[in-house]
Formats: C-alpha cells, sequence, structure tokens
C-alpha cells in the first residue's frame, strides 16, 4: 500500500511538471507578451524607448529556456511572480480568490449531490410512474439550462423584484444563496445521470436476485446492496465534476460579482497576463492531481475489493 | 408573488412623491454621514497615479489623491488646490509652486516641497529600479529643486506649457514617499496607495470590491470647490459588477446609488423611472476612425478622403448612440480647448466618393468591391473594447463603406494578437482611437510619432513602419508642445484640426462621453475636467 501510494505521488509530480512546461511553452507562443500588451496597449502613452527600457527591466526578451528556468526555480520556491496586469503578486490574487472559489465550489457540489441523490432515489420510486419519468427526464433539462441565463433570471426574479436576497452588497451569509443554486442545477446533472444508470446495472446483478429470493424487502435492498455499489462511478465523477468546479465557475461568479478564481482565470486569459495563467494551470492540476488520489483512496473503503487488488500487486 | 404585485401597483404612485422630494431636498443643506455604493464595471488595475487614465482607476485615484492644481471642470482654468500660488517664467522651462501648510498625507507624513519634488522627479524621470514608468503628460522634465518647505521648484529641459495643466491631472495625484518607495508592481494593492485625498483606503477584496473612509481630518479641497471640509459621506463601497443588466437592475432595485458605464440603449429605462443620467465630456480626442497611411492602401489622399466622405457619423450616433454622445465637428471634442468648428470638412457625401475613388483608379467590378490592379479594395480594422459599442461602430461604419465598394474587415481577436497587429499599418491600415485630456497637448500625444502614434508614423514604438512620415505635421504639433504663448497655443491647436482633416488621416465620429447612473437621491455628484468621478462633495438626500 506504501509503495502504491509513493509510486503514484511521484506519477502526480510528474504530471505536475509537465503541466508547467507545456503551459510555459503555449504562453511562449502566443503573439505578444504581457509587458508589450500592458504598457503599449495602454492608457500610458509611453515612448518607444521607455517601453525597451522597461522590457529590458522585467527581462521579457531574455532567451527562452532561459526565462523557463528562472520561472520553474521560482515557482520551486513558491513565487509565483507578478501580475503585470494588475500589479501585485500573483499570490496575493490567488490568496484572495481561492477562499471564495473554494467556499463556493464546495457548497455547490454539496448541494448537486444532494440534488443528484434525491433524484436517483425518486427514479425507483414504487407506483407512481410519472413521479419516475420526471425523476429520470431531471437530469438532460438541467443540463440543458444556461448558467449564465439562469443567474441572471434568479438575480432579477428573487433580488430585483421580491427583494428576498441582495446581490450587489449581500451579507457573507446571503451572497452565496443564489450562485450556489445556479452552480448546482448544471452540476447535479451528469452525478444524477452516472447514479440512475447504475442503480439500473446493480439491480439487474444477480446478486440482488439473491438479495431479493431471500426475502429482502425493495427499499433493503436499494440501501443495502445497490446505491453502495452504484456508488464509486459516481464518486469518480463528483472527484472530475469538483476539479471543473474550481475554474469553470467564471460565468457564475461574473454574473454575481463574486470575484475568484474563474473570473481571475478569465481576466488573466483577456489580458495575457502570463504569470497568473502559469500559476492558475499549475494549481488546477495540482487540485486535479490531489482530488484523483483522494478518490483512488477513498475507493477502497468502499468496495473491499478493490483494495485487495492494490495489497495482490 | 403578493410582493411583486404590491411593488407593481405602488410603483406609479410613487414617482410623482419621489419627483417632488427630489424638488424639495434639492434646497436642504447637504446631509453628512452614510455610504454610498458605486458599481463598476471593471476592476481597478495598476494604481501608480501615471496610469490613471484607465477608468476604473481614476475612479478610485481621484478619490484618495490631491492634486497640485485644480482644472475648473466648468472653466477650464487652473486654480489653486494643494499649490496656493505659482509663477512660470516667460519660456515655460522653470515653474515655482508656493504649497499649502499644513497638509498631510493619511500616513501622517507632511505633503511639502520635498515630497512633491519626489513625486514629479519619478512622474517626469521614471524610476529605472522600482520600474515607475514616466507620465504622458509630462515632457521636457530635468529636474526639481527644494527652495524652502513649502516652495518647490521644477526645471525643464526644453519649455514645456502644458505642465501647469499636467499638474491637475489624475495622473499627478500626489503620494507618500513610501508608496513611492514600492516597486511598480505592487501598486496594484489599493491599499499601498497613500494619499492626501478627502477619502482612504480602508479595505479592499481584489477583483471584487475596494471600501473608501472619509479622511476626518481632511481640510484642503480645491480653494474654489463649492464644498469645504471633510467629505459629506461617511464611506464609498466600489463593487465591481461587470454584468450591465446586474449593474442597471441592482440601481433600479435601490441596492446601489452609482454605477458606471451603462449603454446608450439603456438610457431611456433608467430615466423613465425617475433617476439621473450624468454624461460628462471627456474633452479630448473624439471617438474616430485613424488611417495607418504607410498602408498602400490607404496611403493615398484619394482613398482616405473618400473613405471620410462615405462615412455617415450622423447615422452612427443616431442608430448606435443617444444624445450625450454628440456628432463630432472636429478632431477634438467641442468641449476640447483650442477646439474650432470644422463640420463643413466632414461632410457625408457618398457621390463625391465614388468620383474620389473612381479618380484615383480604383474601379468597381462585378463582386462589388473595387479594385485595382487586381488588388481589392479591403482594410482590416481591429474593435478597441473599451470604447463604447466600438464593434458595432465599425460594423455600421463598415456597412456605409461597402455602399461606395470599399470593404472593411472588423476582427475581434485576442488582447495580444490585437496589440502586435496594431503596431504592423499592413495588417491594420484602419484603427479606432480616442484620449481625453483637457490641455491642447492632447492633440500633440496622440498623433506625434514617439508618442501614442496612432498614425503609425516611422520613428515610433513599431519596427513595421517603412517610411511613412509627415514632418509638417510634427513640426505642428512640436510647436504646440512649446508655444508659451497661450492664444498662440490655441491657434496651433486649430491649425493641427485644420491639417489632419484636410489630409484625412482620421475619420471623427462622436464626442465621446462617461456615462453615469444615479439614484434620485444621490446629489453634489460631481466630476473633474475629463469625466471622471468625484465623490467629495457628494452626499445621499433622506428616502
Amino acid at each position: 500500500m506504501t509503495r502504491h501510494l509513493a509510486q503514484r505521488i511521484a506519477q502526480a509530480l510528474l504530471v505536475l511538471l509537465a503541466a508547467f512546461t507545456v503551459a510555459f511553452v503555449l504562453l511562449q507562443a502566443l503573439p505578444g507578451d504581457a509587458v508589450l500588451i500592458k504598457f503599449l496597449g495602454s492608457e500610458m502613452g509611453l515612448t518607444a524607448d521607455q517601453i525597451a527600457e522597461l522590457r529590458v527591466a522585467y527581462g521579457a526578451d531574455a532567451p527562452i529556456w532561459e526565462q523557463y528556468l528562472h520561472t520553474l526555480g521560482n515557482f520551486l520556491r513558491g513565487d509565483f511572480g507578478y501580475s503585470i496586469r494588475s500589479g501585485v503578486p500573483v499570490s496575493q490574487l490567488l490568496t484572495e480568490n481561492l477562499p471564495s472559489t473554494l467556499r463556493l465550489s464546495l457548497l455547490a457540489l454539496a448541494a448537486a449531490c444532494a440534488v443528484a441523490v434525491l433524484l436517483a432515489l425518486l427514479s425507483q420510486v414504487e407506483g407512481f410512474g410519472w413521479v419516475r419519468a420526471v425523476a429520470r427526464s431531471m437530469p438532460s433539462f438541467f443540463v440543458a439550462v444556461p448558467v449564465f441565463w439562469l443567474g441572471i433570471m434568479l438575480i432579477q426574479v428573487f433580488s430585483f423584484q421580491l427583494g428576498l436576497v441582495s446581490v450587489i452588497a449581500p451579507e457573507p451569509w446571503e451572497e452565496l444563496i443564489l450562485p450556489v443554486f445556479t452552480l448546482a442545477v448544471p452540476i447535479s446533472a451528469p452525478l444524477a445521470q452516472v447514479l440512475i444508470r447504475n442503480i439500473d446495472a446493480v439491480f439487474g446483478e444477480p446478486f440482488v436476485a439473491v438479495a431479493r429470493a431471500k426475502g429482502a424487502r425493495h427499499q433493503w435492498v436499494l440501501w443495502r446492496h445497490v446505491v453502495r455499489n452504484a456508488m464509486p462511478p459516481t464518486l469518480t465523477m463528483a472527484g472530475v465534476l469538483f476539479g471543473e468546479l474550481l475554474g469553470g465557475a467564471v460565468v457564475t461568479e461574473t454574473v454575481f460579482g463574486l470575484g475568484g478564481l474563474g473570473g481571475m482565470t478569465q481576466q488573466a486569459v483577456a489580458n495575457q497576463d502570463v504569470a497568473v495563467l502559469q500559476a492558475i494551470v499549475v494549481l488546477s492540476a495540482t487540485a486535479f492531481v490531489t482530488i484523483s488520489l483522494a478518490v483512488d483512496l477513498v475507493m477502497p473503503l468502499l468496495d473491499p475489493r478493490l483494495s485487495r487488488a492494490v495489497s495482490a500487486v | 408573488m403578493s410582493t411583486t404585485r404590491r411593488s407593481l401597483l405602488a410603483a406609479p404612485a410613487l414617482l410623482p412623491a419621489l419627483a417632488l422630494s427630489r424638488e424639495a431636498s434639492a434646497q436642504a443643506a447637504p446631509v453628512r454621514g452614510g455610504t454610498l455604493i458605486y458599481l463598476e464595471q471593471q476592476t481597478y488595475t495598476n494604481l501608480y497615479p501615471p496610469a490613471g487614465g484607465f477608468y476604473p482607476n481614476s475612479g478610485v485615484l481621484n478619490q484618495i489623491t490631491d492634486k497640485l492644481t485644480y482644472q475648473n471642470p466648468r472653466t477650464l482654468d487652473i486654480e489653486p488646490w494643494i499649490a496656493e500660488s505659482w509663477t512660470v517664467n516667460a519660456t515655460a522651462t522653470e515653474y515655482v509652486f508656493k504649497l499649502r501648510p499644513g497638509v498631510t498625507f493619511s500616513d501622517g507624513t507632511p505633503v511639502d516641497a520635498a515630497a512633491v519634488a519626489k513625486n514629479y522627479d519619478v512622474f517626469g524621470l521614471g524610476d529605472r529600479t522600482l520600474r515607475h514608468p514616466v507620465s504622458e503628460v509630462i515632457t521636457n522634465y530635468e529636474r526639481s529643486e527644494v527652495v524652502d518647505p513649502l516652495t518647490v521648484r521644477f526645471l525643464f529641459k526644453a519649455p514645456s506649457p502644458g505642465f501647469l495643466q499636467g499638474t491637475s491631472v489624475i495622473g499627478g495625484g500626489l503620494v507618500s514617499l513610501r508608496t513611492l518607495a514600492l516597486p511598480f508592481d505592487q501598486l496594484g494593492d489599493a491599499t499601498k496607495i497613500i494619499g492626501s485625498g478627502p477619502f482612504t483606503v480602508a479595505r479592499q477584496v481584489l477583483g471584487r470590491e475596494l471600501v473608501l473612509n472619509a479622511r476626518p481630518d481632511y481640510a484642503w479641497g480645491p480653494k474654489n470647490h463649492p464644498h469645504q471640509g471633510r467629505a459629506l459621506l461617511d464611506s464609498i463601497r466600489i463593487i465591481v459588477t461587470g454584468e450591465d443588466s446586474v449593474r442597471i437592475g441592482g440601481l433600479l432595485a435601490g441596492q446601489a446609488h452609482v454605477i458606471r458605464q451603462i449603454q446608450a440603449y439603456d438610457e431611456e429605462r433608467v430615466k423613465s423611472r425617475g433617476f439621473q443620467i450624468f454624461a460628462p465630456s471627456t474633452r479630448g480626442v473624439n471617438n474616430s476612425i485613424a488611417f495607418r497611411p504607410d498602408n498602400p492602401l490607404v496611403a493615398d489622399i484619394r482613398v482616405r478622403r473618400a473613405l471620410l466622405h462615405a462615412t455617415n457619423a450622423a447615422e452612427v450616433v443616431s442608430t448606435l448612440f443617444s444624445a450625450n454622445y454628440p456628432q463630432a465637428t472636429s478632431v477634438i471634442a467641442s468641449t476640447a480647448q483650442g477646439y474650432v468648428n470644422l463640420s463643413g470638412m466632414l461632410a457625408f457625401d457618398p457621390a463625391l466618393s465614388a468620383r474620389l475613388l473612381d479618380e484615383a483608379g480604383w474601379t468597381l467590378g462585378a463582386s462589388g468591391v473595387r479594385a485595382k490592379d487586381g488588388q481589392e479594395l479591403v482594410l482590416t480594422a481591429y474593435e478597441s473594447p473599451p470604447q463604447p459599442r466600438n464593434k458595432d461602430t465599425l460594423q455600421l461604419v463598415s456597412q456605409q463603406w461597402a455602399r461606395v465598394g470599399v470593404k472593411l474587415n472588423v476582427l475581434a481577436g485576442d488582447l495580444g494578437s490585437r496589440t502586435v497587429d496594431s503596431l504592423d499599418p499592413a495588417k491594420t491600415p484602419v484603427a479606432p482611437a480616442m484620449v481625453g485630456r483637457a490641455d491642447p497637448d492632447v492633440i500633440r500625444s496622440n498623433y506625434y510619432p514617439t508618442t501614442r502614434n496612432v498614425l503609425l508614423q516611422k520613428g515610433g514604438v513599431s519596427q513595421r513602419v517603412q517610411n511613412f512620415r509627415d514632418d509638417d505635421l510634427n513640426a505642428l504639433l512640436e510647436a504646440i508642445a512649446s508655444e508659451t504663448d497661450p492664444a498662440k497655443r490655441l491657434s496651433l491647436t486649430g491649425d493641427v484640426q485644420r491639417y489632419i482633416l484636410d489630409k484625412a488621416y482620421v475619420i471623427p465620429l462622436f464626442e465621446e462621453p462617461q456615462v453615469f447612473a444615479a439614484a434620485p437621491r444621490v446629489r453634489g455628484f460631481g466630476f473633474e475636467a475629463v469625466g471622471r468621478p468625484s465623490f467629495y462633495g457628494t452626499w445621499l438626500a433622506a428616502r
């Protein structure tokens, strides 16, 4: 088990280095660079000589391999450099934006899981055929709702028309209500879909028939055998979705003016703020690697067969 | 549901009452206290004062910094502020300012001759080690001298008549020596910008919100400002709300007091609800389309003139904008200094346009696009997102040009490609342009090769320019920068406008305002000379 863990961590580090390198090369290949954009395309009206001087000061004209080693070294020391666009250290941007994104993503994921489980259970209700049909069609409907439209509609109705929650200068407890709902809708759809399909599949397994033959009631079979066996793929899915949420909440964050990694990424892309993008890529890669590692480690707890398979190796 | 119905029913009944209370309290004495919520479209970036031209930056800097002088937004005269008086020598190479005593930065350090001298040394010369760039509005700066604790002298290598006005702009905001000791890359952190202004930075959440608090001991507002003493508001919350509909909805729902940037098509909706619209002029170079004559397609003056007369600026304004965006009548705004009405040179005349293109040898082919020697007259421009509805504007102009057989491709493009391509006249024969500043110097800095270089002359930042250079134009621009007689300076500004339009280097479209909306209870909302908001005398009337 320890050896397996060490292997997985080494793999993870390799993935991170690869992500760093690929991101660096791709960002260098873009036309123009952050220094040029900041000082030329801007409101500052600098002369040619002044811009040339600033380029030297920023080391923007050094050979690429030199810039690569320099940046890599800084990253290893935890120094992500400065955002040329916003004039603050990248680490400060991250520490101010990460918590709000984490909070939003975690709550949205929790809400999405709750909705998904509810839909999955409703899809198995005995009798009430129409409830099952509705529950089964909800995921496709949720996935089809544009997040942008949903966010704006929620704001217009619940904040501007009904005045139930404030979106402009909300209290800390109220600022997440509408955004969490907005994000949970599209995220719950794939979770519910996977869960429903797996429950259906597990119900077809021979051991369920055996349990039923022994006289177990539907509810007991569902909870004791089926849901537990249908969980692992859903967990993997949730892990991937959470990773996507971290950077993928751009629209929600922008519509609600929440700030966060999404908005920060969007600004950095729009302004080709290379230092910020490089840090975001490495951070996202770290998040994905950590989450998939965590999911792998949790899996054997749900399905003992996996842990035996691992120790056999 | 019942709440909706009630508010719907109540709305018409409320309107007259609102109007009434507005009139009643307009005469009432200003109220002190309260928090104003101001919605910004974008977050501020670097708050180094010379980078204050960017609207969100100036919205912050104008509240937290003071300037040596105050440009009266009504008369455009330069009036005392931190400087009580000043003298300028005949050649405009030496300026002496007497400072107001007792002024302090919010960190407690004095705003004295030494601090002012250091500020201008950095703005005028830049700082290589800390990477502070030079301010655009200061030319020919040599050095400063501290004459006594309240007297500072500035010396210039060559005449610098625009300097006095330059001391009044946002880019001349005075900051504490502690702020100037920080590298440029840290000045995007508003909490590090220490000024002597009526507000100080209390709290920031980067990219999301900035809270400013009034300074209780502030007693050095501009001498002739209608309000004196500390600011009336207790604090201002500047909240970034990028989405247009949320900004307007928040204002109308009473969740915010003032919003920046409202689109022309939303103005009516806001006004009809009894809210106020403010559209101060930016008083600079008009929103225009500039040619890069280095590109052979537009090197021929007949082609440029043809396109100028093919452009229907009136249609642009009436289709896309509102009465707050006056149609351009010259290169610079009618509210700008030295403006001359040249609308006669800007007539929309498609017949003349077609004739000029025929004369230039561009003949209409079967495809509907004019061609000469097998080459089609196809031009390209990148849209400029900071300008209002710029993409729509370019697309409408493209339709207008299509009627005389010229094709204009409008590209969006990423910022990197846009920046690199706009340095290359071969790739961008035309480009949108505008800049605001209430001094004739603005026209020089817009067209001179080593500054903004809108026409892309040889000798600027771009390495891609083959040979275009107009030395007659540059001589005129240099004369504006060095002419010390104000009357002559203004008449030179008129000459430049005539010259630029005669050569058809640009097609002016409209005078660009900054548009704000405010709740009915917001009073005393002011603007500095080029349309940047000032909350110094602002107060909130009782509901």
